[in-house]
């Protein structure tokens, strides 16, 4: 364990807190002008999931907690759980779909990315910032409704919906934010 | 590199709705206050000595002259000094709706380094009048921004919950919040050594270096803050005279100074004063504000020796605000962050370099 500033908070770091694990999920360092430097931070519970808000002096004591960082592949759904595999072992780890939440609509095959360790148990996972889908289904733009919403529900390679520009057509591939869950553009 | 405002706005012209609402809100504060008598003024954006508030950290340049003189030169985090300087030359009641600077801060929701603020100085007048003041320019901003809702509450629908604007709104000591949402009672909440235990006792990180300002706030943010979202906006007011910045001090009991702090939907939207108006005591202030500053390691510059020669001309009884006016906007608009305000908000332009 690393003794840091609670002024040096980041999303993605996990701590020690009261004594639990949690993954520290958004940090805005703030100086309200009127008082001394604040960290507000919020907080999700390695062990319940369930999150929370607090507010750090800037200059406090946190503990970091260790973790190690691993870029896996997504091989497979396996019931509840989602199945990565380590591309030079070729070892696999079960990690429970809960812990990835929303974002499975990313998963496709071969994706890479991080998994998160603290003691040889999966905390936490790291998608690319972007990954590529291919659309599976979009209806075609209907002339009049673009005034007020020039934007159309497309379906992806992964059963998720996506808001889209209307020239987009079934068959294309798209890159989305896996972060905002936006449409950032066509892939070539 | 995420989208840009401007280029999000190519891309779907429906988001230009908060931008709308930012022009119906700023015309609606200048027509309110303007009704009312206020006097609209510009003050520089340039200067030679900033206000001297300890925790912020301002933006420096250089003035040059073909001449060959220069000078330091500083943005200002606000207006203050100056609308003062102009209430002593007798302008009487009057606001300034400008861009602020502040710098040092984090990426936030509510902060942009550059900001729109509106301050508004009433008098004769204390913080009393300036509560009432902003109840009215909050109906007079309603009105404006949604001319065919009569409904009498005012409602303000803001990120799927719905606030009632009309007056009066609550009103609560700081006292009286940190009794009843943190149960922390009057003497231990002024008192460093006490406030230390009882923060210790609830679990916060407490050292020999934590200050009575720091565990108040850590405190201020973490319990009592959280509370005053409720359904209509709140007044925190009566703060600990520690905290008084530039307003002045109770008469009836001078431990408190007569500033309040207004907060709606989790922003806090305004910071106000019955404004200290005694030279002796606001030099003394802002010459320990400066130390302060050293011992923080901020930007040095010196003391605004005009504003001191002002206030000892006399200064008339004045109420004062300063409101973020982005904050403002993003409430009307119902949208999460003053950036969705924004046409070139910081990180379009500043973008993270991680």
């Amino acid at each position: 364990m690393a003794t840091i500033k609670a002024g040096n908070l980041k999303k993605g770091i996990f701590i020690l807190f009261k004594n639990e694990p949690f993954e520290v999920t958004k940090a805005e360092f703030y100086a309200p002008g009127k008082g001394s430097a604040i960290c507000r931070a919020k907080l999700k519970s390695l062990r319940t999931a369930s999150t929370q808000e607090f507010t750090f002096k800037s200059n406090e004591d946190v503990e970091e907690l260790d973790v190690m960082a691993k870029e896996m592949t997504y091989s497979y759904m396996d019931g509840d759980d989602v199945v990565f595999m380590d591309p030079r072992t070729y070892d696999l780890v079960n990690v429970s779909r809960d812990l990835i939440g929303d974002q499975v609509g990313y998963l496709i095959p071969e994706l890479s990315m991080y998994l998160v360790f603290l003691d040889e148990k999966v905390i936490g996972v790291r998608f690319p910032q972007k990954v590529t889908l291919k659309i599976t289904d979009a209806e075609d733009a209907v002339a009049g409704d673009t005034i007020n919403a020039p934007k159309k529900q497309a379906t992806v390679e992964t059963g998720m919906t996506v808001h889209v520009p209307l020239f987009i057509k079934k068959g294309e591939s798209i890159i989305v934010d896996t972060t905002s869950g936006e449409y950032v553009g066509r892939a070539n | 590199m995420s989208i840009k405002v401007w280029q999000k706005l190519h891309q779907n012209s429906s988001i230009i709705q908060p931008f709308y609402i930012r022009e119906k809100v700023i015309d609606a504060i200048r027509l309110h206050l303007k009704s009312q008598k206020f006097l609209e003024v510009e003050t520089p954006k340039l200067l030679p000595q900033p206000s001297t508030e300890p925790f912020l950290e301002v933006f420096q340049t250089q003035l040059k002259f073909a001449e060959g003189d220069a000078h330091h030169a500083f943005l200002p985090s606000s207006p203050e000094f100056a609308l003062k300087k102009l209430l002593v030359a007798g302008v009487g009641s009057c606001f300034e709706i400008c861009k602020s600077f502040r710098n040092g801060e984090g990426r936030s929701s509510r902060h942009n380094p550059e900001f729109t603020i509106l301050e508004f100085y009433r008098t004769p007048a204390d913080y009393t009048n300036i509560m009432r003041d902003v109840e009215e320019l909050f109906a007079s901003i309603h009105r404006s921004v949604f001319p065919n809702n009569t409904n009498p509450t005012f409602p303000l629908p803001y990120q799927n919950k719905l606030y009632k604007l009309n007056a009066p709104w609550e009103r609560i000591s700081v006292a009286e919040a940190f009794q009843k949402y943190a149960g922390i009672d009057e003497d231990t909440m002024l008192d460093h050594a006490k406030l230390l235990a009882a923060g210790k006792q609830k679990g916060y990180v407490v050292t020999d270096q934590t200050t009575w300002e720091e565990m108040y706030n850590q405190i201020m943010f973490n319990e009592i803050e959280p509370h005053l979202e409720t359904q209509t906006p709140t007044f925190l007011y009566d703060y600990p005279a520690s905290q008084a910045a530039l307003s002045q001090k109770k008469q009836s009991d001078p431990r408190f100074a007569e500033r309040f702090e207004v907060f709606l939907a989790g922003f806090e939207l305004g910071n106000a004063f019955t404004e200290l108006t005694d030279w002796k005591e606001q030099e003394q202030r802002c010459l320990a504000d400066l130390e302060e500053r050293k011992k923080l390691g901020k930007t040095p510059f010196g003391l605004d020796q005009d504003f001191i020669d002002a206030l000892k001309l006399g200064m008339p009884p004045t109420g004062g605000i300063a409101m973020g006016v982005d904050r403002i906007v993003a409430l009307f608009a119902d949208v999460p962050a003053i950036q969705d305000t924004l046409f070139f908000p910081i990180d379009d332009l500043f973008p993270p370099s991680v």
